[in-house]
């Protein structure tokens, strides 16, 4: 057991190679693999061309980003009278800031949705990792009574839409006095079906079976042979797995909308689409600035998610699309 | 190490007397998927049920709620408002979903064949709004596209085009179509970058030695070869369009009366269990609705099986 043990141990901390080095490689290696564009015999401009038919459609996707990084420095007036994409007027970007953690005419305070997205989306997002991981190792390495069937039946799972699966959740909550209770929204996230696919197909191609025969010839049980020689094996699926179930319920919209009728459980998707509504329909001279700066700070930290794990996103699609 | 080395050949050895050991050990894998499947059947199996059930009855202010078999169904089936809303959900899907994935794939190309400069940059940036939840993209994009103070109105005005109203009936699809392809478009390419960069180097060396034009590598060596990847997206996108509702549902905060309360056949079962509370027939539509959409996915799935992709 202890040998098998400290192999394991020992692959995982093998690779010893800096970010700084990682990226190189990866950037030498994509060069490398890309055929030269002058052997294609293109017309001269067409490179000048692409660039910048990439650099137009690069600027409508940042509009609103630049849109919503402007307006989060102006008051209500200049948000609407002033051009959109520049500055102007008085700089209240700090004050619009310290309104997020205010509960401006009762609607609700900014800095207490997002700690409730924050939980929902760790609480949620873990629970699903686990109970990805443990189903997909499971799947993956074991043949017990029912497992095929058991199996077809989680990839069924994954035809069925949220959308469809979100108003019986809602009449089922109603009918058991679960509205407005925070493990209606956590539970449910930690059902990914999605996640038991991908980490079934990890554990296929990164924890050998022979290896789990010889932890067991040594004699370990189950569980230990899991935790200790199949789980330090799954750790880049594991980490792939938790950012698309974080994601997923950072994103939610349809079911906390549903399920929760008071503010103080709102995550920040509810509250916006609530700000937006009083914004508009009750002429609150606040709540412009503050439906502004909330956006800004809600996808602040998504987007520098993504910009540090691009790795494990991106394997988490190539994964995902096979599955969906 | 040795230890198991060792230990593994004398095993096979007794041949028999170790399948069975095996297979007693095989056994305990349930507990491993026992966790998964009591959630399953509580926040999916559960309530799909109850809805059904649900679905089955009708409230009445007299008389309370009772039995009314198909009722449900036949009301929702027989309702122009909801089809009406499938219908627009259907046009929406087959003006975005091509539109948004040409766009995908010649930049997928573009990137992987190198021919254009930054593309690492570009990648990053075209994949940004995957990050954005959609209900912060609608609103900015609210904002944006606002009648009366909106940017783009003034962009529209310089352009000649005085007085546009995006959110009017005859440009309120087309403003969600931008909004949608805005958000999905660079998650599409990355998927399309990916199985690019997976078509082997030599075939197209082979072709360029053959000096076959570019166009026919990107459309009769590159398309065939990444056409799962093609397939999977359409169904995907297929399937999230059917679902429209988050951008919808904002866009009406921002311009009361622009979206009606069947819009889209989420939409709809939303305000018939929210604002009409009329549970019983939302149940039903979710049900519907649901069934729609396994039917959509369960023919991809058989589609992309009998190619041996998925087993």
């Amino acid at each position: 057991m202890s040998a098998v043990l400290s192999r394991a141990s020992g692959a995982a901390s093998a690779p010893v190679e800096t970010r700084r080095e990682r990226r190189r490689r990866e950037r030498l290696e994509e060069q490398d693999a890309v055929i030269p564009a002058e052997l294609y015999g293109l017309r001269r401009g067409t490179v000048s061309l692409l660039t910048v038919l990439a650099f137009l459609f690069a600027i409508f996707t940042l509009i609103p980003i630049a849109w919503i990084l402007i307006n989060s420095t102006k008051n209500q007036a200049n948000i609407f009278e002033s051009f959109g994409f520049w500055f102007s007027g008085p700089f209240q970007f700090f004050h619009n800031f310290s309104l997020l953690f205010q509960n401006v005419d009762g609607y609700g305070t900014y800095i207490q949705w997002f700690g409730n997205t924050a939980l929902y989306a760790v609480i949620g997002g873990l629970g699903a990792t686990a109970l990805s991981a443990f189903a997909g190792y499971g799947f993956a390495r074991f043949r017990f009574r029912g497992s095929k069937l058991l199996f077809a039946l989680a990839i069924a799972a994954l035809l069925v839409p949220i959308t469809a699966l979100t108003l019986p959740l809602y009449l089922t909550y109603a009918k058991a006095h679960l509205i407005n209770s925070i493990w209606g929204m956590v539970l449910p996230s930690m059902v990914s079906p999605i996640g038991v696919y991908l980490m079934r197909v990890y554990v296929d191609i990164s924890v050998p079976r022979e290896l789990i025969d010889a932890a067991r010839v040594d004699g370990g049980g189950e569980a230990r042979i899991f935790f200790r020689v199949a789980l330090p094996l799954m750790v880049p699926g594991l980490l792939t797995v938790m950012l698309i179930s974080i994601v997923a319920v950072w994103n939610n919209y349809f079911l906390p909308l549903l399920i929760f009728n008071i503010n103080t459980r709102y995550p920040l998707t509810v509250g916006l689409g609530l700000w937006s509504d009083r914004a508009v329909n009750s002429g609150d001279a606040n709540l412009y600035p503050m439906l502004v700066i909330g956006g800004l700070v809600t996808i602040i930290p998504l987007i520098a998610l993504f910009l540090i794990l691009q790795r494990y996103w991106r394997g988490g699609l190539l994964l995902g699309s096979i599955a969906n | 190490m040795s230890a198991a080395v060792s230990a593994v050949p004398a095993a096979s050895t007794r041949r028999r007397g170790r399948s069975a050991w095996i297979h007693r050990r095989d056994r305990r894998g349930i507990w491993f998927v026992i966790p998964f499947f009591v959630g399953f059947g509580l926040f999916m199996v559960v309530p799909l049920v109850y809805a059904i059930y649900t679905s089955l009855y009708t409230t009445r202010i007299i008389g309370g709620t009772v039995f009314t078999g198909a009722s449900n169904y036949t009301q929702t089936l027989q309702s122009g408002q909801f089809w009406s809303g499938v219908i627009r959900v259907v046009i929406f899907g087959a003006i975005q979903i091509p539109v948004m994935l040409a766009v995908a794939f010649f930049f997928a190309c573009v990137f992987d064949l190198g021919v254009a400069k930054f593309g690492r940059t570009f990648r990053t940036i075209f994949f940004i709004p995957f990050a954005v939840p959609a209900v912060v993209g609608a609103v900015m994009w609210s904002f944006l596209l606002e009648p009366q103070f909106g940017p783009f109105v003034h962009v529209a005005g310089a352009l000649g085009f005085r007085g546009v109203n995006y959110f009017s009936p005859s440009l309120l699809l087309p403003s969600i179509i931008v909004i949608v392809i805005w958000e999905w478009t660079g998650y599409n390419m990355t998927i399309l970058y990916t199985a690019l960069k997976s078509v082997p180097r030599d075939v197209v060396e082979a072709a360029i030695l053959d000096d076959t034009p570019l166009w026919k590598i990107i459309l009769r060596i590159k398309l065939p070869m990444v056409r799962p990847a093609v397939v999977m997206l359409i169904f995907l996108n297929t399937i999230g369009a059917l679902q429209l509702f988050t951008e919808p549902q904002i866009l009406e905060y921002f311009q009361q009366g622009a979206v009606s309360v069947n819009y889209t056949p989420a939409y709809y079962a939303w305000n018939t269990a929210i604002a009409a509370d009329e549970t019983n027939l939302a149940a039903a539509m979710a049900v519907i609705l649901a069934v729609i959409i396994v039917v959509v996915s369960s023919v991809s799935l058989i589609f992309r099986r009998r190619r041996g992709e998925f087993s």
